[in-house]
């Protein structure tokens, strides 16, 4: 996208500044979204976004710059903003009158979509959002339905200081489905939205006709539920995306982001016990064609496998280029960003509980009463406490071990650090599911995941 | 090409093509400083801008955007545009605009020197230190934004305008023996100069320092005292429902009831995006519709949805200038500064005063209205605050919450997500709670 001669220039310029280290990141992305209501195509945009950041340390300080004027002189002058910003335009220091060589690693193509986009029309698409909607409509309660696809290709490049220069193409495709179902005054929803670092082969993996059903039957289930009780007890909490509970209330607690400030209730705790010995938790960049996979990270690194807890014990944290400087934790290739405005943080990729060695029966069936969360949906954390809380998008009462009526309005709060103590069984059923994360890099594509996992207690929040 | 120049090669294009076209272009500005242990941890400087295309080929809309502006992506978003309107299943027009005037609403309001937005921040993330209970500061800063919008079309309509936003915050951990809280808080103004570090610092160490020592609360129904960014929080949710556009998708539980009473009548909620000092004002939408102020519900009954063009032909009624639309997005409605009106009957009595919702996003569902949501909170008895409780979340539906306020305090307090929400505190006769 830019000329090696062009970046080195740039990069020795901020080393002549002063800088220990600099970074560019530049960012191609195709982003399509389309959207059916009422039988027929609402909306439909396209868009293309553009543009470099670029990032200098001097120590740990950090200056940060992005711009869309991708040229030599609009990238220079970012540069010198920077550089002024920084006190430091005008200076020369010795480091940047060398060469500089980059090492240019090749994507392997571990993602690679196997149908791409030029393959099929647009209205190949709106066929498929179609299948979607009607594959909702299964009772005439299903009011409402909205599907959508988002197809995302980037191209990024990062070259930095040290020599490392690459690129790599991702390309990722999401299919959406909310139902929206009514009788009376009372209206529920149901959501149900796969998605994979995959090109069009999204609709052979998930058949829009059953993801429309699966959304419009959690609808009608929630039609059907009373509200939730409220108060302590036992949960069973859902396979796939289920595991959000662990990222919001674990994951977030073991990015370098909060561990380097001490902000992490988890922050210098390496191979102390901190969770259940059922519990092993993974975050895996590499899994092929996942949602929250790269071949490389937004730093340039190549993604991996890091185990954080192992039986129990924490192995390691997530650690990116800054949180490394801060912390001397080797890198894990976790540095991410959601694009060219934003400079990169450690951050999740796909996180997930691996799996145990009980069946989802035996889980159920030793619970007097308590909730199964089938399906949650978002929620949130504060690292420095590690209190969260999170909805649950499809529960059931679990009473005599046996899953008994459907309740709604759950909210499953708590600290993270006891609930993931409390952690009593685990499942064999591992699956992940996607989502997309929020935090100070912005929104980044992630999954989360987990077989079925039984929790002692939890306080549930529902009507009292 | 600068953005002038894409405008201008956009509508020739569209006009050869024989398209009526609609372009927004966005141009914005970017100063952040973060500070943290007393230096400048991160110092961000930026500039960004992009340009929306919407065309109108045989009365269907379509969209695209492009932050590259060659020759090639402007012909590439043209193209893309009109593929995606000639799918499109649903009419829609571009509508007939006018001459809009160029505005500006920020004038010299952020044109402060560097070093003293520096030394702002600097001062606050210190100032945060400034309690013996301070566990750790993840980090003080200052950020301002400048942004200048312009719109023009094929069918007439030219207009543009600069605004900005200048804010100061911080976020710290904060012990008493076990107990710890994480707090943060951001203050906005219109002017650098109306910000101040040390009185934020002071807020923010205040608002955390409060929280620490929290009891559990029983599980129960109380009474609820919910602050003014608590409030704020749920009329983001609310506003969602307010949206004609929602309505139309059968996302709003307001459908069919334009004249009813759907909240007390202590309840009257504006939106004006012509506020002098409105964090979120602006002179026109995002279609050229100039603004004006609207009554959404006044004295429990609700008035108007909030309408674009395209709403408002849709439900046959007044197009309120809510048309809302980033370069990046599809036309949609948003509010401005949507507030609810001060009315000063609040007495605190007996109840929890809740000062934060957590995880809205999820715990809220704007379609059916229901929300359980965790929150932090203060126990209060004989009007006085006894002490503090966590772990509990609250439930209800916030329809019903709205005919359940008793009483509404005399003190606007603003809280910005992507519009601004602003509340004074709000007295509910009885929520759910769920605890211990």
């Amino acid at each position: 996208m830019l000329h090696p001669d062009v970046v080195a220039d740039l990069l020795k310029k901020a080393l002549k500044g002063g800088a220990d280290f600099g970074e560019i990141y530049v960012e191609r992305s195709k982003r399509r979204r389309m959207t059916v209501r009422f039988g027929r195509l609402d909306e439909a945009i396209s868009g293309l976004d553009y543009g470099a950041g670029l990032r200098l340390f001097f120590g740990t300080e950090v200056v940060y710059a992005y711009t869309n004027q991708l040229t030599r002189e609009g990238l220079q002058e970012a540069l010198e903003t920077l550089l002024r910003a920084k006190g430091a335009l005008g200076q020369v220091d010795e480091r940047g009158a060398g060469g500089l060589d980059f090492r240019k690693a090749s994507p392997k193509g571990l993602h690679t979509p196997r149908v791409p986009y030029g393959e099929k029309d647009k209205r190949f698409r709106l066929e498929r959002l179609l299948e979607a909607e009607a594959g909702a409509r299964i009772a005439p309660e299903i009011q409402q339905v909205e599907t959508s696809l988002q197809e995302w290709e980037q191209e990024v490049l990062i070259a930095n200081t040290e020599g490392t220069w690459a690129e790599e193409r991702r390309v990722r495709t999401r299919l959406l489905v909310l139902a929206v179902a009514q009788e009376g005054t009372e209206v529920q929803t149901g959501y149900a939205a796969p998605g994979k670092s995959v090109g069009l082969e999204l609709f052979d993996l998930y058949p829009p006709q059953e993801v429309g059903a699966k959304a419009a039957r959690q609808a009608l289930t929630n039609l059907r539920a009373k509200p939730a009780p409220a108060g302590t007890m036992p949960v069973v909490v859902g396979n796939a995306f289920g595991g959000v509970i662990f990222h919001e209330a674990l994951g977030h607690l073991l990015e370098t982001t909060s561990v380097a400030k001490k902000a992490s209730v988890l922050a210098d705790r390496l191979g102390e016990v901190v969770a259940s010995p059922v519990v092993t938790y993974v975050d895996d960049g590499t899994l092929p064609h996942a949602w929250g996979s790269t071949e490389v990270d937004d730093e340039g690194r190549p993604t991996e496998r890091t185990v954080l807890i192992e039986k129990g014990v924490l192995k390691s944290y997530m650690v990116d280029r800054l949180g490394h400087l801060l912390t001397g934790y080797p890198l894990t290739g976790s540095g991410r960003r959601q694009d060219y405005t934003l400079a990169p943080t450690s951050r999740m990729r796909n996180t997930f509980i691996a799996p145990g060695d009980k069946e989802v029966e035996e889980l159920i069936a030793s619970v007097e009463f308590g909730l199964y969360a089938k399906d949650l949906g978002g929620g949130q954390v504060k690292p420095g406490s590690g209190e969260y809380n999170f909805a649950v998008q499809e529960g059931y009462i679990i009473r005599h071990g046996r899953l008994e009526e459907p309740v709604r309005g759950a909210m499953l709060v708590g600290k993270g650090p006891d609930t993931i103590k409390k952690v009593a069984a685990v499942a064999k059923d591992w699956e992940n599911a996607p989502g997309m994360c929020g935090s100070l890099s912005g929104m980044v594509p992630v999954e989360v995941g987990q077989p079925h996992v039984l929790v002692s207690e939890i306080v549930v929040g529902g009507r009292a | 090409m600068t953005l002038e120049e894409a405008k201008r090669y956009l509508l020739r294009r569209a006009k050869e093509l024989g398209l009526e076209a609609e372009v927004l272009f966005q141009e914005e500005r970017e100063l952040s400083l973060r500070a943290r242990q007393g230096t400048l941890e991160e110092i961000k400087e930026a500039r960004q801008g992009g340009i929306g295309l919407r065309v109108q080929v045989q009365r269907r809309l379509g969209y695209a955007y492009t932050e590259e502006l060659s020759p090639e992506a402007l012909e590439w978003a043209l193209s893309e545009a009109r593929d995606n309107a000639l799918l499109a299943g649903k009419e829609g027009l571009i509508p007939p605009g006018q001459a809009l005037g160029s505005h500006d609403l920020i004038g010299e309001g952020l044109s402060a020197p560097l070093e003293a937005k520096k030394q702002s921040a600097l001062e606050l993330e210190r100032a945060l230190w400034e309690d013996s209970r301070t566990r750790s500061v993840l980090m003080g800063g200052y950020m301002e934004k400048e942004v200048r919008l312009a719109l023009a079309s094929t069918l007439g309509t030219e207009g543009a305008f600069r605004t900005g936003l200048a804010g100061m915050g911080g976020s710290l951990v904060m012990a008493d023996g076990p107990s710890l809280k994480q707090g943060w808080d951001f203050r906005l103004a219109k002017e650098f100069h109306a910000l101040d570090p040390s009185r934020t610092a002071l807020e923010i160490r205040e608002k955390t320092a409060r929280l620490l020592n929290a009891k559990p609360l029983p599980t129960g129904r109380y009474r609820a005292y919910l602050e003014p960014k608590a409030m704020a929080g749920l009329l983001l949710v609310l506003s969602r429902s307010l949206s004609a556009k929602s309505a139309l998708e059968g996302k709003s539980r307001l459908l069919n009831r334009l004249g009813e009473r759907i909240a007390s009548e202590w309840v009257t909620l504006v939106d004006d995006p012509t506020l002098e000092k409105g964090l979120v004002s602006r002179p026109f939408d995002a279609e050229g519709t100039p603004a004006r102020r609207t009554a959404v519900v006044e004295k429990g009954v609700f008035k108007t949805f909030l309408h674009n063009s395209e709403t408002a032909k849709a439900l046959g009624q007044e197009n309120t200038g809510h048309a809302f639309r980033t370069y990046r997005g599809v036309m949609d409605v948003a509010p401005t500064n949507l507030y609810l009106e001060p009315v000063g009957n609040l007495r605190l009595e007996k109840g929890v005063r809740i000062t934060e919702f957590m995880g809205l996003h999820a715990g809220a569902n704007p379609v059916s209205l229901d929300f359980s949501l965790q929150a932090l909170g203060l126990w209060v008895e004989e009007g006085e605050v006894r002490y503090a409780v966590e772990n509990f979340a609250v439930a209800g539906n916030l329809l019903e919450l709205l005919k359940a306020i008793e009483a509404v305090g005399d003190e606007l307090d603003w809280e910005v997500m992507g519009s601004a929400f602003g509340s004074p505190m709000v007295a509910v006769a009885e929520l759910s709670f769920a605890g211990a």
